[in-house]
């Protein structure tokens, strides 16, 4: 389900009113779950699977991990591999997990060689989580299950989303090597002939399901004893398939007791709701347009007009992915819940580093805490801090989506991060620049390495940026009114970081402005997909 | 990626000169939003109201809302609401009300005109590419400003003619007006929209303000919203765009569309009036629904008791269906399927005058009459007595 369409004008105020009836009884968050399983399933009944089965994974193993002692407590050198097979576990609950890992392999074993070809990946995946959990519980071991939870998290998600780009390019390597060995394509092993397709906001829910259980490892957190406000908060449907990418520690506190909603939680979230639908409706849509025009075939348009659609995909993106958020934040701030903030005008940033704590602020904080600094930081000096930069940017990048535009697209953020940040240490950079440029120079960049991102392919990337450079610069039809939008939005966006901006906060401004967008929403507001996120 | 462990030296002159770290402007208060609300819903209602006195809109005797702007309802309804003298009869049906072949002033209503000795009685209020299913709703939604009044309702059986023209087949069809066909209860077999198109459109028969935008956007910007429009091609290889540099604003001249003069494809001039002999087609075949299971005959059954609630006074005119392109085998069907239908005229008490069969060379398809047949239907129909019987009252 989309925020922008009629069938949520007609979910919201039911879930809404009965979570205001139900707000003060236990019902409040079971209901709140049903909601959330409703919207989620809306697309695809069968991705409540993943959902269910990626929530389960988490709590139980925090659960187990819970008997293995406290943070930082090391396991006993007797256990190990040899209390694989032991039947005398010390704990109930970690005999109870050895026991569903055994017979769970023993059947992914079974029919793996019985069952049709369509069942491989249900096997394979169902295996690895029953080998996890054996060695785990044998293990009694904090870390052996965060490395259950994470390797079968991520399986989950590599099927999804990256088996057929690792196929595609493992068989590419076959063939060059002469070998006569191909795999078979991802989608031959879905069971039940089920399409495979990739599940909506499945690295979103995956990334916020496995913060809960990295947090507890870490001692950040206590473990969620209630199944049902655990699986309220991987699914919470604001925020389900697009984010913010909350933690645990941010969200789950929230859910213990009913919220209070005051009048101008109602107020601001509905205010969010608009800001949000007017970004995706009257502004990311129109953009998507002149872009897919261009972008569908870059070989037929001039330098103008691919530079053009570039910029436009720049400003697409970003009201589309920051439209959603507002929109997210605003449903939820209306139920009394207060989402983190995800985008703060990032095309204002003076650095890349500055760009990277704006855009998307819920993930690029997610791998900082949960990759960059694990890994090191910048605690052993420049070269290392710039190779665990490398590597958050890489695994990014892989995050968006598997393809090597995307791997592209990282990598550039990577030394565009060096490199402003060197930058930024030297004196003459820092003080004498003018902002102004320093701006200009980010969103130059930043908008550059947007063409690996949008770009089909690798050859349609390449062409563009040949062609912006050396085409003739002719007509790019790009409509008038377009031009006029941006340029609109830009001018809004630096009168917010200037010294005017409190004019842009007086009533009249705030009340004529959101009488504006709702009439511009109705005469204006174009049909257009889903949101650009969702495929991530 | 946020790669700043602590605040150092590449804290960003930008976030030293942030006003706080509000990402939005727009946030407002509860008496903000109730201002807003007023205002949007002054707007709401002001603007169609002001549009009406803005365009200029003043319909001929034989005016019929033109082709393109078929699928304008808010023109539809206010051409409804302009003609509203007491003795004003309305002629309610599709396209062969509407008069798909001929010009304005050579469809039945226009020489029903010409038989009342060129008073303006009878109004063209059809739309092409109707069929009773879209009727009922057209009727229902947008057409309030009918009840109580005169209305002569058109029959076609020609949309029981198959299970495609039925619209009771399973397959997913493309048909006309999909906006007035019932979205939910009854179910339509070929209509596939998924349900948020289905609930939009309910929703938009409920809320004339979205009407009156789909008005500005079929009279003024080809049928698109401005945003297509601004990026409309010529539909050439390699395309050209017109309108990339124009706002779409200008085009508001509030001068509405009107029928094209002369038009090519309309009128005894056109190519397209011709008998349908002359096209070679030869004798059909038609697969007749049953009566029972039509979808589209159970909408017309519907609509008659709609006209009856609104305290409408009004007959139905049952045909011409040009028998001379059926096959004869397939006659005795038709006939029977014609029986069934007067049978529950008379039933239901509701008065039908049931046309004759044209002579072959009148007849421009199936059920569509040229100019020289609808001339006869007038005088046909004026000279019946049912008709005067039910004219007089």
């Amino acid at each position: 389900m989309l925020f922008h369409t009629w069938t949520f004008l007609i979910f919201f105020p039911i879930v809404f009113l009965g979570y205001l009836a139900l707000k003060k009884t236990p019902l409040r968050i079971p209901w709140l779950l049903a909601a959330s399983y409703v919207f989620y399933g809306w697309w695809n009944p069968y991705y409540l699977l993943l959902i269910v089965y990626s929530t389960a994974l988490d709590y139980y193993v925090v659960a187990w991990m819970e008997t293995c002692g406290p943070p930082g407590s090391k396991p006993s050198p007797d256990h190990g591999w040899g209390d694989l097979f032991s039947f005398k576990l010390p704990h109930a609950s970690l005999n109870a997990a050895a026991w569903v890992g055994r017979l769970g392999l023993f059947g992914s074993v079974l029919l793996w060689f019985v069952g049709p070809l369509g069942s491989r990946a249900v096997c394979f995946l169902s295996g690895i989580l029953c080998l996890t959990i054996m060695f785990a519980a044998a293990r009694r071991s904090r870390k052996a299950w965060l490395w259950a939870s994470m390797l079968n998290n991520l399986s989950l998600l590599f099927y999804f989303k990256y088996a057929d780009f690792f196929i595609e390019n493992a068989n590419q390597l076959f063939t060059r090597m002469g070998m006569s060995m191909q795999w078979p394509e991802a989608a031959t092993l879905m069971p039940f002939g089920w399409e495979y397709l990739l599940p909506v906001g499945i690295s979103f829910y995956t990334f916020q399901s496995m913060s809960y259980t990295i947090d507890y490892y870490l001692g950040n957190l206590a473990r969620e004893k209630n199944f049902l406000r655990f699986a309220t908060y991987v699914a919470f449907f604001p925020q389900l398939v697009a984010g913010p990418i909350e933690r645990a520690s941010s969200l789950l506190p929230q859910f213990e007791a009913a919220p209070k909603i005051r009048l101008k939680d109602l107020s601001d979230g509905a205010s969010l709701f608009l800001i949000g639908l007017f970004k995706k409706l009257a502004l990311a849509n129109y953009l998507s347009f002149y872009v897919e025009r261009v972008y569908g075939m870059p070989d037929e348009y001039s330098g103008a007009a691919l530079a053009l659609a570039t910029i436009a995909f720049a400003w697409q993106i970003y009201f589309d992915f920051s439209g959603y958020t507002d929109m997210a934040r605003g449903i939820a701030l209306m139920m009394g819940y207060k989402l983190m903030l995800n985008f703060n005008r990032p095309y204002l940033a003076t650095s890349l580093g500055d760009f990277w704590s704006r855009w998307h602020i819920s993930l690029s904080t997610w791998f900082r805490d949960y990759v960059y600094i694990p890994l090191g930081g910048n605690r052993n000096g420049p070269v290392k801090a710039y190779l665990y930069l490398g590597i958050t940017f890489l695994l990014s990048a892989i995050w968006h989506g598997a393809a090597w535009t995307f791997i592209v697209w990282g990598v550039l953020h990577a030394l565009g991060t060096m490199i402003t940040r060197e930058l930024e240490r030297k004196e003459w950079y820092h003080e004498r620049v003018p902002i102004a440029v320093k701006r200009f120079l980010v969103f130059g960049f930043v908008t550059f390495a947007w063409i690996f991102f949008r770009a089909e392919t690798m050859q349609d990337a390449w062409l563009i940026v040949t062609r912006i450079v050396s085409s003739a610069w002719s007509d790019p039809a790009m409509p008038a009114l377009m031009l006029g939008l941006i340029a609109l939005i830009w001018v809004y966006q630096w009168l917010q970081e200037s010294n005017l901006r409190p004019w842009t906060e007086t009533a009249w401004f705030k009340v004529a402005g959101s009488v504006f967008m709702l009439i511009w929403l109705c005469f204006f507001s174009s049909s257009g997909g889903a949101f650009i996120y969702f495929q991530f | 990626m946020t790669t700043e462990t602590k605040p150092s030296t590449t804290l960003s002159d930008s976030r030293r000169r942030m006003r706080g770290h509000l990402p939005h402007a727009f946030l407002l208060t509860p008496w903000q939003w109730c201002t807003v609300v007023i205002l949007f819903l002054c707007v709401v209602f002001g603007l169609p109201k002001g549009c009406k006195s803005w365009e200029t809109f003043e319909p001929e005797v034989n005016y019929r809302v033109p082709y393109e702007a078929s699928q304008d309802y808010w023109q539809y309804e206010r051409h409804l609401d302009d003609r509203n003298e007491s003795d004003t009869i309305y002629f309610v049906g599709d396209s062969v009300v509407w008069g798909e072949y001929v010009s304005p002033d050579g469809t039945w209503s226009a020489f029903l005109n010409e038989q009342s000795g060129g008073k303006p009685q009878f109004v063209n209020q059809a739309l092409n590419g109707l069929y009773p299913l879209a009727l009922e709703g057209l009727i229902t939604h947008y057409a309030e400003g009918l009840s109580g009044r005169k209305v002569m309702l058109h029959c076609n059986l020609l949309w029981m003619s198959s299970p495609q023209a039925d619209l009771s087949q399973a397959k997913e069809q493309v048909f006309n007006h999909p906006t007035l066909v019932p979205q939910f209860r009854p179910r339509i077999p070929s209509y596939h929209a998924d349900i948020d198109t289905r609930l939009g459109r309910a929703i938009g028969h409920r809320w004339s303000f979205l009407g009156w935008v789909r008005h500005l956007q079929i009279q003024y910007w080809d049928q698109k919203d401005p945003y297509a429009w601004t990026l409309a091609d010529d539909g050439k290889y390699p395309p050209s765009y017109p309108n990339t540099y124009r706002m779409p604003w200008s085009e508001l001249d509030f001068t509405l569309l009107s029928e094209p003069n002369p038009d090519p494809e309309r009128g005894v001039d056109s190519k397209r009036h011709s008998p349908w002999s002359t096209d070679g087609i030869g004798t059909q075949r038609f697969d007749w629904v049953e009566l029972k299971d039509s979808l589209q005959w159970a909408a017309f059954q519907r609509l008659c008791k709609l006209l009856q609630q609104r305290n409408n006074q009004f007959i139905i005119i049952l045909g011409p269906f040009n028998k001379h392109i059926m096959a004869p085998e397939n006659r005795t069907r038709f006939e029977s399927i014609e029986s069934g239908v007067k049978q529950w005229f008379v039933s239901t008490n509701i008065p039908f005058v049931a046309t004759e069969l044209l002579d072959s060379a009148l007849y421009g398809d199936a059920s569509h009459p040229l100019t020289e047949g609808y001339r006869n239907l007038a005088v046909e129909l004026w000279n019946d007595p049912n008709f005067t019987d039910w004219l007089s009252q």
